[in-house]
């Protein structure tokens, strides 16, 4: 049994050594690969300099692009887990394991998921969530809790789709369509801490971009697409 | 607006959102590029739909013809995309030329370190080398 963790990195140089070393000492047991998503700052620089597993790319991908690129790298090597793990410090490693035993239990993707016994809080980041939610209630009549976690864990299946197939971006609107089309789809309950340096992508207007396209694609763009199963040996 | 202009606007906005979805379908098009269109299509309908929407803009502005506010519509929203169009080719002819770079760069460098590896192994090659007996 081996589990990937992906760690996409855009101008992470003050988080990316904290997380690694972090998890390469505390959680040996995991493989990690750091994708440096063309960086402007030294990103990279550190990655090399203190030895750590890095797929570098040339040019700036979005983080789709890069996850993707993580996903390929572990489908090639076959590795039997994956899992979408932040560089900026926000997933915590200890909730690794128990994903890990849940996926087990033949799930094909287990979330990460911050309001599984939790509840959530009330504000406007989450009022988006709450609206990505029903939108997935709404066509595919399942409960997420936590649609955009970017904790997300994936199997064997889930790993050669992802990395063979356009529009499956590591976004609520893929899980949504997923779900639709008979996948299974787990939370486990984590916490998450908040970023401690660096600055987040997603201010006002990029947020409201972002909701609209992820409630336009589920409600209504994700009902016509076909799947395409990729064959795992 | 004639019910015959608001029934073509209907049918070619229809189409339009019939042939997107096909090409998502036939996994051809990314979802991010469709959204445009589709919404611009659902504009389209919602104003065939409901011309006084559109009398109550023309008003609005003070023109003449609910027609003409259509037009100026078309434009305007078609300049802006092009805008954006234009600003992601550049990005993209950037990203393109950077990769080949890259690539090639890289390229080279292996074959240079190729060899001078090589060159060093027929040094210790020489070094080595025990004559042959007489």
């Amino acid at each position: 049994m081996k589990c990937l963790v992906i760690i996409p990195a855009y101008n992470e140089e003050e988080n990316i050594v904290r997380v690694i070393e972090n998890l390469k000492n505390n959680y040996p047991m995991y493989d990690y690969v750091v994708i440096n998503d063309g960086s402007g700052d030294d990103t990279a620089g550190i990655c090399r300099r203190n030895g750590y597993e890095l797929i570098d790319l040339a040019v700036n991908l979005g983080l789709s692009g890069a996850f993707q690129t993580g996903l390929k790298y572990a489908y090639r090597k076959g590795y039997d887990y994956a899992i979408q793990f932040d560089a900026d410090g926000q997933h915590r490693p200890e909730y690794i394991a128990p994903m890990l035993d849940k996926i087990q239990e033949g799930y094909d993707i287990v979330i990460g998921s911050r309001f599984v016994t939790k509840k959530k809080p009330e504000s406007l980041r989450m009022l988006g969530s709450n609206l990505i939610s029903l939108a997935t209630r709404m066509t595919t009549g399942r409960k997420v809790k936590d649609p955009t976690s970017g904790m997300r864990m994936f199997n064997k299946k889930m790993i050669g789709e992802f990395a063979l197939n356009l529009n499956y971006g590591p976004e609520p609107d893929t899980i949504s369509y997923l779900l639709k089309q008979g996948a299974t789809i787990a939370e486990v309950q984590v916490e998450m801490d908040e970023r401690i340096a660096g600055e987040s992508y997603l201010n006002l207007s990029r947020s409201v971009m972002y909701m609209m396209r992820m409630l336009l694609s589920i409600l209504f763009i994700q009902n016509f697409r076909k799947r395409r199963e990729v064959k795992v040996k | 607006m004639t019910p015959i202009f608001r029934a073509i606007l209907i049918v070619v906005s229809l189409f339009t959102t019939y042939y997107i979805l096909k090409r998502i379908r036939q996994s051809k098009l990314q979802i991010e590029y469709a959204i445009f269109w589709i919404l611009f299509s659902g504009v389209l309908i919602v104003f065939s739909l409901f011309p006084w929407l559109v009398s109550l803009f023309t008003r609005m502005i003070g023109m003449q013809l609910p027609v003409n506010f259509i037009f100026l519509l078309f434009i305007f929203v078609l300049m802006i995309k092009l805008f954006f169009m234009t600003i992601e080719l550049s990005t993209l002819e950037n990203k393109v030329k950077d990769l080949t770079q890259e690539l090639a760069l890289e390229e080279k460098a292996r074959a240079e370190e190729q060899k001078h590896s090589l060159t060093k192994e027929v040094q210790t090659a020489d070094e080595n080398h025990i004559p042959d007996q007489p």
